[in-house]
């Protein structure tokens, strides 16, 4: 009996995040939930605050909070609607926003299509509210981006995190173990969001990030070394800036990145005998130290 | 950047902007947002390793001997009003020796 009681409670612990595991989620909320990184704030508080500010926490809100894709929402035909958008929200499947392959990554492999008519729905309702619950969470790049090399390793398992270092132990519920993730502390990691330029995969081909291909072909090329995370994630800072919300830090962030050098001179230009032209030359020269071009995304 | 003269007028402005620029490839406009966007066309941006320089030139009024020079680099996101800035440099040219 009392072994029987024992499995009945194992039972009710395991069985709800298994049953989510197996099904796709029907709406907003159930995304947010399978995908919830709060309990992760508990133990990792500092970079969860750092992650709370960062543009991975709301990667469908734009800068300052803007609803990014609205235009995808909008009616077909109508003035600001896209090649995506359909005549109707009901139509709305998760093809329709090729966006999530990066701002919602988990929405492609773990959200049925209600998901995307939620999501028009409320983009033309303006409820930044429900957007902003779709985000870019500690498990989706732990578990869901962390392993590229599927073939040689397999795919992210269940129940495991993936970080730049190997956990035995994880005192989580869900997550118990945290492997080595291969590439985490790379920038093709980042750079499968960040861009190579157009996304011809798609019947409608469309162009967001290049960062990542100026980084390779004009950063590594050139000699460059240094990782993405070298950079942007110095001390394993989770804000990965820049925080364009932040206006003072990406001032001193770019500031910190780019070079401004002037130079000036005034003289008269003799063209002809006893014609004089007064010339101001200024001459400038910005140099760069990041690893990718400025601007891009 | 922009010239003035030392009452305040200004008496030279010019603009570059850096920045990779796109179009859907079936017509010649610029497209803003990867949804209409497909591939650059031109790319003006600032790249690793390679220092952008310029040069602009302007002629001075008649009688005009000095001039504040403003230089301004400022990151533009989303809208020409949403601007951060980054530097700021100063300097007064005189065509006069000392």
């Amino acid at each position: 009996m009392r072994i029987i009681l024992l499995l009945l409670i194992a039972t009710f612990f395991v069985m709800p995040l298994s049953n989510v595991e197996a099904q796709k989620a029907k709406t907003i909320d159930e995304l947010a939930k399978m995908f919830d990184s709060s309990p992760c704030k508990s133990c990792h508080a500092e970079i969860y605050a750092q992650w709370e500010k960062s543009h991975h926490a709301r990667p469908l809100m734009g800068v300052k909070g803007g609803l990014m894709l609205t235009p995808l929402a909008l009616k077909k035909g109508e003035k600001g609607s896209t090649a995506f958008s359909e005549d109707d929200p009901k139509k709305m499947k998760i093809g329709n926003f090729p966006c999530f392959k990066c701002h919602l990554p988990q929405a492609v492999t773990h959200a049925e299509d209600s998901v995307a008519v939620e999501l028009t729905e409320a983009l033309l309702a303006k409820d930044s509210e429900k957007v902003a619950k779709l985000q870019i969470t500690c498990i989706v790049c732990h578990n869901e981006k962390a392993i590229i090399h599927k073939r040689e390793l397999g795919g992210p398992e269940k129940g495991v995190l993936y970080s730049v270092k190997e956990v035995t132990s994880h005192p989580d519920a869900t997550f118990k173990t945290v492997k080595k993730s291969a590439i985490m502390n790379n920038s093709v990691y980042c750079g499968q969001c960040h861009g190579l330029g157009p996304n011809l995969e798609f019947d409608q081909a469309f162009q967001c990030a290049n960062l990542y291909g100026s980084y390779l072909h004009n950063y590594v090329s050139g000699g460059g070394t240094q990782s993405c995370q070298e950079c942007h994630m110095k001390k394993g800072d989770h804000l990965i800036a820049p925080n364009f919300n932040d206006e003072k830090q990406t001032s001193e962030l770019l500031a910190s990145a780019l070079s401004l050098h002037v130079e000036t001179l005034g003289y008269e230009w003799l063209r002809k005998a006893n014609a004089y032209t007064p010339k101001v030359i200024v001459t400038t020269k910005i140099t760069s130290n990041a690893g990718h071009r400025i601007p891009d995304g | 950047m922009t010239a003035k003269t030392a009452e305040g007028k200004e008496i030279g402005k010019e603009e570059r902007h850096y920045h990779p620029q796109a179009t859907n490839c079936r017509d010649t406009k610029e497209k803003y947002g990867a949804q209409w966007k497909v591939a650059n066309i031109r790319d003006t941006s600032i790249q690793p390793h390679q220092a952008k320089k310029e040069t602009f030139e302007f002629d001075l009024p008649e009688g005009v001997r000095t001039a504040d020079i403003t230089v301004n680099l400022f990151y533009e996101a989303v809208n020409p009003d949403n601007k951060y800035p980054i530097h700021t440099i100063t300097r007064e040219v005189s065509l006069d020796k000392e």
